[in-house]
Order: C-alpha cells, then sequence, then structure tokens
C-alpha cells in the first residue's frame, strides 16, 4: 500500500511518516504541499492530509470527476467508515482514498496518523508550557531580587513574602510576581 | 453571552462577521463569537458539520452540494443569509495576457495544440462555486470547452497569485482582492468580473449546520441581525476607508488596503437592495449550473433542495424579532 503525507508542517509530517512504516508494508511518501502530477506518479492508494493544509480543495476538486473529464476516483475515508472522518478531523486530520481500498486499512493508516497528531500536539504543548514556567521563573527571581533590595529582605523571606501575596489574592506566584514588577516600573517612571 | 464560533476564509466577503465583531454588533445581541480562519473550504465544510464551528463564511453552491451529499442531519446545510454579490473576477497571466491582445483565446489554444503544448490550465477556488461557473462562461463566451480544451485545477484564494506568478496556472477565477493582488504584483491582468458576467449572481452565504433546527434559535437570530447590521455598514461609502483596514489586518485577509479598497470602489455589495437575503432564485440558478456542468445525479428534486437550504424565512423571522 502506498500512502501519500501532506502536511504543511514538514516535522509532523515526518512523524506520521515514521509511525506509518511500521504499520503495514508500505511506501510512504511526504510533501508540503500537494501537486497532482507527483501525485498521479506515486499513485498513492491513500493520501493523509493536515486540516490546516490548503490543499484540501484541490483533492476535493478529485472527487468530482466528470465524464467529460476523467480523473482518478478519491472518495472521502468516511463513506468507509461512519465516524471515523470526525474523529479524524478533530484530531487535525483528513483521510482520502482511492475507491476500491480495503476499509480496515484505511482505519489502521488514520489511526496512526491521528495517534502521531496528538503526540506532536502534546509534544508542542509539553515545550509551550516549559517555556512559560521558564520564563515564569526569572519572573519571580527579578521580583524576589527587588523585594530584597528595596526591604532589606534575605531571600527566603522575599520569597515568603511573594508566596503570601499570592495565596491572599488567589493568584499565581508568577502573575504576582510580573505585577510588581510592572509597578515598581510605573513608580519609577517607565511605565506611563 | 452565548459564545458562538463563526469560520472564514480570507476573501473581502468575509466582511460581515470581521465588521460585525469590530463594532460590537455580536455583543450588541449577547453572543460572545469567535472567529476562526480556516486554511481550506473542505475543512470548514468539515468543522460545520461536526459542531466544531457554529456557522461558516461558506460558497453558496458548497452549502447545497453538502446538502446534497449529506449521510445525516448535521450536513444538510442552511444558508439563512447571503452575505455578498459580485467582487470576484477572472485574471489571466502576463504572459497570457499579451497574447490575447494578438488573437482571442481560442486561436492561442488553437495555435499551443498545434505546436504540441499542453493545454492552458485555470484555477478555481472549489468545483462547487460561481467562480467555476463564472470561469466556464466566459470560456464558453470564446468560443473554448471549459472541459476538453483548458484544465480546469482547484487552488485556495491566497495561494492562487503565487501560482500565476510562478506559471503553475494561467489564470483564474477567484474573489476580492486576489484579482486586485495580482494586478499589482504584476503577475497578471484582469479579464473580466462577476459584477459584469453575471450581475448579482449569488456568491458566499452564513453556512449552518441542519442540526440548529433542533437548538435554541435565538443565538441564530441574534446572528442575523448583527451580520445585516454588519452588511449596511459595509455597504456605507463613507465607511470603505476603515473596512479596508479593518480586513487588511493580519488575523483577517492579511493584504494591503489599497487592493482591498479596489475591489470594494465599485463592485462588491453586502446588504443593499435585498443582496443579503438567500431567494429561492439564487439556489434554483446555482442548480441549475450545477446540472449544466454535470455535477447533479439525474433525478434530484431542484426545486425542494433549494428550499431546503436557501432560508429567507429564517432572515425575515430574525430581523422582525426583538433585540
Amino acid at each position: 500500500m502506498r500512502v501519500l503525507v501532506i502536511d504543511p508542517d514538514p516535522a509532523r509530517a515526518a512523524l506520521v511518516a515514521e509511525g506509518l512504516a511500521g504499520v503495514d508494508p508500505l511506501e510512504v511518501r511526504q510533501s508540503a504541499t500537494f501537486d497532482a502530477a507527483e501525485a498521479v506518479r506515486f499513485a498513492p492508494d491513500v493520501i493523509v492530509i493536515a486540516c490546516d493544509s490548503p490543499d484540501r480543495d484541490t483533492l476535493e476538486s478529485l472527487r468530482e470527476a466528470t465524464q467529460a473529464n476523467p480523473r482518478p476516483i478519491v472518495m472521502f475515508a468516511d463513506r468507509s467508515e461512519p465516524g471515523l472522518a470526525e474523529q479524524a478531523v478533530r484530531a487535525g486530520v483528513a483521510a482520502y482514498v482511492v475507491d476500491g481500498l480495503a476499509p480496515g486499512r484505511v482505519r489502521s493508516v488514520l489511526d496512526v496518523a491521528m495517534t502521531r497528531f496528538s503526540l506532536m500536539q502534546q509534544l508542542r504543548g509539553d515545550l509551550a508550557r516549559a517555556k512559560a514556567d521558564l520564563e515564569s521563573r526569572k519572573t519571580i527571581d527579578r521580583a524576589k531580587g527587588l523585594l530584597m533590595k528595596e526591604r532589606g529582605l534575605d531571600e527566603a523571606a522575599a520569597y515568603g513574602l511573594l508566596r503570601k501575596l499570592a495565596m491572599d489574592k488567589g493568584r499565581p506566584i508568577g502573575a504576582v510576581a510580573a505585577d510588581l514588577l510592572a509597578f515598581a516600573g510605573i513608580l519609577k517612571g517607565d511605565g506611563s | 453571552m452565548t459564545a458562538l464560533t463563526l469560520g472564514f476564509i480570507p476573501l473581502t466577503d468575509c466582511a460581515p462577521l470581521m465588521v460585525a465583531r469590530e463594532k460590537g454588533f455580536f455583543s450588541d445581541e449577547g453572543l460572545a463569537v469567535s472567529l476562526s480562519r480556516e486554511a481550506s473550504w473542505a475543512t470548514l465544510r468539515d468543522k460545520v458539520v461536526f459542531g466544531a464551528l457554529d456557522g461558516a463564511h461558506m460558497l453558496g453552491p458548497m452549502a447545497i452540494a453538502a446538502t446534497l451529499a449529506a449521510d445525516r442531519p448535521s450536513a444538510a446545510m442552511i444558508a439563512p443569509m447571503a452575505l455578498n454579490r459580485n467582487g470576484a473576477g477572472i485574471t489571466v497571466s502576463t504572459a497570457l495576457a499579451e497574447q490575447m491582445r494578438e488573437r482571442p483565446l481560442a486561436a492561442v489554444i488553437a495555435a499551443r495544440r498545434a505546436a504540441g503544448a499542453p493545454p492552458l490550465t485555470f484555477a478555481v477556488v472549489f468545483p462547487f462555486s460561481i467562480h467555476n461557473y463564472a470561469l466556464r462562461d466566459w470560456l464558453v463566451a470564446a468560443g473554448v470547452d471549459p472541459d476538453r480544451d483548458v484544465s480546469i485545477v482547484v487552488v485556495p484564494p491566497p495561494r492562487m497569485v503565487e501560482q500565476l506568478a510562478d506559471g503553475r496556472i494561467d489564470g483564474f477565477c477567484v474573489g476580492a482582492p486576489w484579482n486586485a493582488v495580482a494586478m499589482a504584483t504584476g503577475a497578471g491582468e484582469v479579464q473580466a468580473t462577476t459584477s459584469t458576467l453575471l450581475p448579482g449572481a449569488p456568491d458566499k452565504v452564513l453556512g449552518v449546520s441542519g442540526a440548529w433546527m433542533s437548538r435554541d434559535q435565538r443565538p441564530l437570530d441574534g446572528l442575523l441581525r448583527a451580520l445585516t447590521r454588519a452588511g449596511v455598514w459595509a455597504d456605507a461609502r463613507e465607511n470603505r476607508e476603515e473596512l479596508a483596514a479593518l480586513l487588511s489586518r493580519p488575523d483577517a485577509v492579511g493584504v494591503p488596503a489599497a487592493a482591498i479598497a479596489r475591489a470594494l470602489d465599485n463592485e462588491i455589495v453586502f446588504q443593499a437592495d435585498g443582496a443579503s437575503v438567500p431567494s429561492q432564485a439564487d439556489a434554483l440558478w446555482i442548480l441549475s449550473q450545477m446540472q449544466r456542468w454535470e455535477q447533479l445525479a439525474a433525478g434530484v428534486d431542484v426545486a425542494a433542495i433549494a428550499a431546503r437550504v436557501y432560508r429567507a424565512d429564517l432572515l425575515e423571522k430574525a430581523l422582525a424579532g426583538p433585540r
């Protein structure tokens, strides 16, 4: 079976392609954009495409074969298994299969694609959170430094004060620290 | 406040959505609307079907085609309001425009065939779109068979100009502002506009899922009132500069305001003279085009489909209702 993976995000496409390689004896090709001529040469049985790729509309047009203009009959994976397309689109991926492919095989390809999409989303989410945590720690350190300097506290006392403020206001300590720094800036005259 | 999410594609005719948000018309109706820019018509449609979007800026013919193919109630679309008429155009590459100054298009095509060159490629935005029908009309009028003499492909609107400049396509039919962008960048020359080819033809609609009919319809009524006010605002000449600036933002259409202003100047209509009414005549015209170009299976009851999708009665009810 030949699978073509279209995804404007090359890292995610690579992840999907890698996952598919273990599933079935198959050939996987990945591309950032859909090129009809290239697709005809490769003759995929399944095209897996990211929902954020604008090329989905080009693939939709291949489903509209007319007698006067014969083209390969491509159909949306939903017709092979109800509910699968909804699940896939919610995961951010769509699949088009060439007519005649066994539904079970479509399912296995889509399952991998969906898993890899959510894995990528989790990776990105974790990374964003780690970045935010790092930023927040820097802000807390700066606020601590400010309190140590202005109030003559030691580090533990400065942190204790920040934590008390956060608890009193019911807000995260990073947010309280950011407020403190912003107000200090205004008092110094650089926040107007 | 009721929270709703509406999808759109970066085109000038998404203006009513942008204006209603910017001018607070949605919040006046107790609606907290977020707008989601979508990468393709297919994904926009699927998200409406699966409920990830509460409605969308949609091609009228797409709403009808989706209903004809519907395998579940939520896949049947309803167009309770039209968003615009006119504004699209046909542009060809600078090279093709040059050849067309020397001889008509049909002769250019005959010469290419005699020389063994591949057929010219024209792009439209979706198989079910007035852009496809307008291009085909224009080709027929020039003595060209759209199915045999040229190749017609689908390209998403924001990619049209780049593909024309690359030479991957020789011409296209697309909505504003992409014809003006092609002119401004020197990639192509506008040959015709839909305002002269198909004056007043129905283009985009607000497309919602048939599932709305079993939901509380008050938010939908509010949506229709807000978008109507937005259409009136967008039509007003004195607001057009502000509108062009609003649409040029990166989270809207994201092209220079000058290109957007050009198409607004003389063509596109959002609300005036009943433009926002999704009439039966509109739906029947679209269905006749689908029939003409072999997109419609035999035996479809066109009047029933038109009445099911194009629901001017819903707009009328919403506008009669209280604020």
